[in-house]
């Protein structure tokens, strides 16, 4: 399968919310999170602090595709979890994206040296 | 004010929709998030946008919403609010210059083009309302006469009734319009001074108050009702489209006539610049100030329109899927 054009086919929407898109599904990775947990997460492995309008316009995206589901829940937040099509998604985004840095690494090395 | 206040404020720029969706743990997060940080404008910036680009998914113009069918019916409803401000502009630079031919003989060329112009294009959506209003009208009726739609009654006669206003208005006061009776034109005087009558509102008078008090009681009356039948007559509409559950096939093939409509709206603007661009002929058929706002109004409606009919296409697409 050309995973490229299965990535770009599932990202195809998101626009300038892939970024955002890619840091929720790969936080939700590891098991369920509400939105708090999500943003304290991502803040920890990527440095970047997602905003609430932000974060909630990628999260309702992500839900109408069906890459995350919100599970019922008796507190006001409500938490969401990967579901299958998300975890495919996710894991053909993070491959490209894998070789792409691989490929900048490689060429950099190449003419810039490993400095 | 509280962090509960504070959130509970800012929530109120997403759409009831959205709120009902995700309002109370959106909430909770910008909560958590004042109390760490009590001053940001940027926390405020983002929520006002996210706001804004909801209620804009909610109309159908842009992102996604969460029911797929749905917002290929706002994107529908959106497109038709779109085309009704293009056509009640188009269609008062367009009377004005069917008007202006019942009196005299354009002495310019660009007068002349343009009328041909906008006439085929008015023609032209004439002929997509009536084909896109027939399968909502039986869908609507359908369930209205199986007892099915019952809260499709209010919208479809407000529809009707407002629908009967512009037409018995239109009617009153296109024949109250001083003619000369001698047709000139290729559009015929009686649908001319209707479509003048009809758009009567749109006028320069209103930035001329000692003008307009000088217009009879019943002609002002009009000036302010007809826009107010206009906008109930798409309301109504709106409401009827949202409401009424209208299967695939119908939303694909209201989509196509979008498209059409779509390709249509330039051809009629191209004709009003064009007459505005050319400036010239005699006083009758000379442009003022209120066309040139018209045409500017036009142009900001096809964007828009443009925006829907994309919109609609892609959601529908996905909704495929």
């Amino acid at each position: 399968m050309n995973v490229m054009a299965k990535d770009s086919e599932e990202f195809a929407g998101f626009g300038r919310y892939a970024g955002p898109a890619t840091l929720i599904l790969a936080s939700l990775a590891d098991g369920t999170k509400h939105g708090y947990a999500l943003t304290k997460d991502i803040e920890s492995f990527a440095g970047v602090r997602l905003a609430p309008g932000t974060l909630y316009e990628a999260l309702a995206r992500l839900e109408a595709q069906g890459m995350i589901e919100g599970v019922e829940s008796h507190d006001r937040r409500r938490p969401y979890r990967l579901t299958a099509a998300g975890a495919t998604a996710l894991r053909a985004h993070l491959d490209n994206q894998r070789r792409v840095a691989e490929l900048g690494l490689r060429r950099l090395a190449g003419s810039w040296g490993g400095a | 004010m509280t962090p509960a206040g504070r959130a509970a404020r800012l929530v109120r720029w997403y759409p009831r929709s959205w709120r009902d969706r995700y309002g109370e743990e959106f909430a909770e997060l910008l909560i958590a998030d004042i109390e760490e940080r009590p001053r940001s404008r940027a926390r405020t910036a983002d929520v006002i946008r996210g706001g804004i680009g909801a209620r804009l998914a909610g109309a159908g113009l842009c992102g996604f919403a969460a029911d797929a069918a749905g917002q290929v019916r706002a994107s529908l409803v959106s497109l038709a609010c779109c085309l009704s401000i293009f056509l009640g502009f188009g269609a008062a630079i367009w009377s004005q210059l069917t008007i202006g031919w019942q009196w005299s003989e354009s002495s310019g060329g660009a007068a002349t083009a343009a009328t041909i112009v906008t006439s085929a294009a008015m023609l032209a959506f004439l002929v997509l309302a009536v084909l896109a209003a027939a399968p909502v009208v039986w869908v609507a009726g359908r369930l209205i006469v199986r007892r099915q739609g019952r809260d499709l009654l209010v919208p479809a006669a407000v529809v009707l009734a407002a629908a009967a206003v512009t037409f018995a208005g239109g009617r009153h006061f296109g024949n109250g319009w001083p003619g000369t009776g001698a047709h000139r034109g290729f559009v015929p005087g009686g649908l001319a001074a209707f479509s003048w009558a009809s758009t009567l509102s749109v006028s320069s008078y209103w930035a001329h108050p000692s003008a307009l008090a000088a217009f009879p009681a019943g002609e002002l009356a009009w000036m302010a009702v007809s826009p107010l039948a206009v906008v109930c007559a798409i309301a109504g509409a709106a409401a009827t489209v949202r409401r009424a559950d209208l299967p695939r096939a119908v939303l694909r093939y209201e989509i196509r006539l979008a498209g059409a409509a779509c390709a249509a709206m330039p051809a009629l603007l191209a004709g009003c610049c064009y007459w505005i661009a050319g400036g010239e002929g005699t006083p009758l058929f000379h442009p003022g100030a209120i066309d040139v706002l018209a045409v500017i109004a036009m142009a900001a409606a096809l964007l828009a329109g443009h925006r829907a009919a994309r919109q609609a296409r892609l959601r529908l697409t996905s909704a495929s899927a």
